[in-house]
């Protein structure tokens, strides 16, 4: 057994458990799902789909799967083309979001169902089905009905079934949403670890941002059928591709202004009065005089000082505290600027908690914080809920 | 119950359909028994001797009881595969599921009659084979088992396409997927997976279709004649040609009881076969 899996281990680390997503596009009738998606997934890594709902990373998902076929393009995993490849014949593995456990079995006739379909011999079903109870910490629940488990064990048996087989690649689809909070924080954790055991690619679908950061080492943000940004959860958060990117990663100020003038500078009027920002700080697209912008601050980038501190080198708007809520190491604060609300996060200092509701301040930033980005087309923005 | 609820005039009012209900059939079967047990205003067994001691009595019972199994069996594997046509038909289920029950909005004697134009010395059958030359004398399809069993079939399908398809409904979306992506095919799917699970359904429907053709009067009449008598002919003979309360109150209840042994049998078939499954 130990020798098997060891195996699986040293050819995981090739290309057995890669993805190749090519010119992928999905339609229903006169609605594209997904439009002409590219994507490569590297062998044994955590990979997440993240997005709003309606976005086509279950599509994608189920596209890997081989449940649908594309519309166009194909799809390549561990090196060969896929079209036309039923599931059954697929190197993958899937947890559903409704976990899908079959009911009339039980956990451990659950976990050797793949086994029993291959025709594995009965003891060597019996040895894997005992180590996989085992791997996912379910020891001694073998017998018991499905009925008869809680949330997390019945996750537990859902990972179980198809790691057992001990696919290339396994696919999640939102498998963690059901649950409550601290389950869930206990799960992703145990997760990444049995990933990081395996080294089987795992595709986790998520709507949860914070999710995704926590659990990935590579995160595909999608939005309206396409694929916004592929990078690093930090990456990703520091350097957003564009506005649909930036919001739905963290937290974020927008500042709706006009280009007044560009060139080395940016020159803009804004809601909170004119800005003039490095030429760089637009990104993915150059801005002429006149155009719609929005520029981005995370709340972590925002100082609030004194009214008569110095600039130094910041860009400085001149504000009014609204509210300052002190918990623990982070102060959040709120501070009327122009015409709209920025919110601050910093480091709580002796003093913070002091600071009067109304009081004047001063809002500082390093310019080259600041992220400039065309506003969001029409479908992006109603992923949001927004209104155009 | 909950400690804390109270039967209310409204609670009480729900419960008043199904008390009516009971007391209607409590008083049939007391009815039932005062009659079968009565004779000349004396006690009495005669027709429960009657029925013991005649064997061509024994025949009426015994070929209710298995053209009846026979029938519930037949009717389940015509249902089946409707049902899972229904249950994959998503967009088309309810267009298709009006077509099943359509029968039912013409009466049992009209579709009765129907098979006789079919089944008839006469009827389509019969012509159509003669015509091919592959029968010289007609066959005898009704006035006969076979009549009654391919009417009683025809008209109990409904009953267990419902009952087949409301257990294939309720298996959870998704579990023919996991089974794909853990290597099963479609066959193997059905096998280990859809079938088992819709199996609730085939035991409801076997018990229906069963206990609706022990039970069967007007099809067995129409389709198997005089002589091929069906407990529920027999009864309804000794009712309106006979005008023999008596002994159709003892066959009534001979037939009550055994519904209620073959039930607890189909239960005990049933628990056997589901044994593991909630």
């Amino acid at each position: 057994m130990n020798v098997h899996l060891s195996s699986t281990i040293q050819t995981s680390d090739g290309a057995d458990g890669s993805i190749d997503v090519n010119a992928v596009s999905k339609s229903y009738g006169s609605v594209e799902v997904l439009s002409s998606v590219n994507l490569a997934i590297a062998a044994g890594t955590f990979v997440t789909l993240l997005g709003p709902s309606g976005c086509g990373k279950t599509t994608l998902l189920r596209l890997i799967a081989g449940f649908i076929e594309p519309t166009q393009g194909h799809i390549q995993i561990n090196g060969v083309d896929v079209s036309g490849v039923p599931t059954q014949k697929r190197p993958i593995g899937m947890v559903f979001q409704n976990l899908a456990l079959f009911p009339h079995f039980s956990v451990a006739e659950n976990i050797a169902y793949g086994l029993k379909i291959k025709k594995v011999a009965a003891d060597e079903i019996d040895r894997r089905v005992a180590r996989f109870i085992g791997l996912v910490g379910l020891d001694g629940m073998g017998d018991r009905r499905i009925s008869q488990l809680s949330g997390g064990q019945k996750q537990r048996v859902a990972l179980a079934r198809s790691l057992v087989l001990e696919p290339s690649i396994l696919l999640l689809d939102e498998p963690l949403s059901a649950l409550d909070m601290q389950l869930r924080r206990q799960l992703q954790i145990a997760l990444k670890d049995i990933q990081r055991k395996l080294k089987t690619t795992f595709v986790f679908v998520t709507h949860d941002q914070e999710e995704a950061t926590i659990l990935s080492d590579t995160v595909v943000v999608m939005g309206d059928g396409k694929v916004q940004q592929v990078g690093t959860p930090q990456d990703i958060y520091s350097n957003p591709n564009n506005l649909f990117v930036s919001k739905f990663i963290g937290e974020l100020n927008e500042i709706k202004g006009r280009v007044t003038a560009s060139g080395r500078d940016l020159t803009l009027e804004t809601e909170v009065g004119p800005l003039t920002l490095p030429a760089s700080a637009a990104q993915g697209f150059t801005p002429r005089a006149g155009d719609e912008v929005v520029v981005c601050l995370r709340p972590e980038h925002l100082h609030v000082a004194a009214p008569d501190a110095p600039a130094n080198g910041s860009v400085a708007l001149a504000g009014q505290i609204t509210d300052c809520l002190v918990s623990g190491p982070l102060t959040h604060m709120g501070i009327q600027t122009g015409r709209t609300i920025l919110s601050s996060v910093m480091m709580t200092q002796a003093g913070n908690a002091a600071l009067p509701s109304a009081s004047p301040c001063k809002v500082l930033f390093d310019p080259a914080h600041a992220r400039v980005f065309a506003p969001l087309s029409d479908r992006l923005a109603k992923a949001f809920g927004e209104q155009p | 119950m909950n400690s804390g609820e109270r039967v209310t005039f409204g609670k009480f009012l729900m419960l008043l359909p199904m008390l009516i209900l009971l007391a209607m059939f409590f008083t049939s079967v007391v009815t039932l028994f005062s009659n079968a047990f009565v004779e000349r205003g004396g006690f009495s067994f005669k027709y429960f001797q009657q029925i013991i001691d005649r064997p061509d009595y024994h025949v009426v019972f015994y070929r209710t009881v298995l053209s009846s199994i026979l029938v519930a069996i037949l009717a389940v594997l015509f249902s089946y595969p409707i049902a899972l046509l229904l249950w994959r038909a998503n967009t088309w289920r309810n267009m298709l599921l009006i077509v099943v029950l359509v029968p039912w909005l013409v009466s049992l004697v009209v579709r009765t009659y129907g098979w006789i134009i079919i089944l008839g010395p006469k009827g389509f059958i019969n012509a159509f084979l003669g015509w091919l030359g592959v029968i010289e004398t007609p066959l005898k399809l009704m006035f006969n088992d076979i009549g009654i069993i391919i009417g009683l079939t025809h008209v109990l399908v409904p009953f267990a396409v419902i009952s087949i398809l409301s257990s294939l409904l309720s298996i959870e979306e998704n579990l023919e997927e996991a089974s794909r992506v853990l290597g099963a095919s479609s066959l193997e799917t059905f096998r280990r997976v859809v079938f088992p699970l819709s199996l609730p359904g085939v035991f409801t429907a076997l018990m229906v279709l069963y206990l609706g053709s022990v039970g069967a009067i007007v099809t067995p009449l129409l389709l198997g004649g005089i002589t091929e008598k069906f407990v529920g002919t027999q009864i309804h003979s000794e009712v309106m040609s006979s005008f023999n309360m008596s002994k159709a109150a003892a066959w009534s209840l001979c037939l009550l009881a055994l519904s209620f042994v073959s039930l607890v049998i189909i239960k005990l078939i049933e628990r056997r076969a589901l044994r593991g499954q909630e």
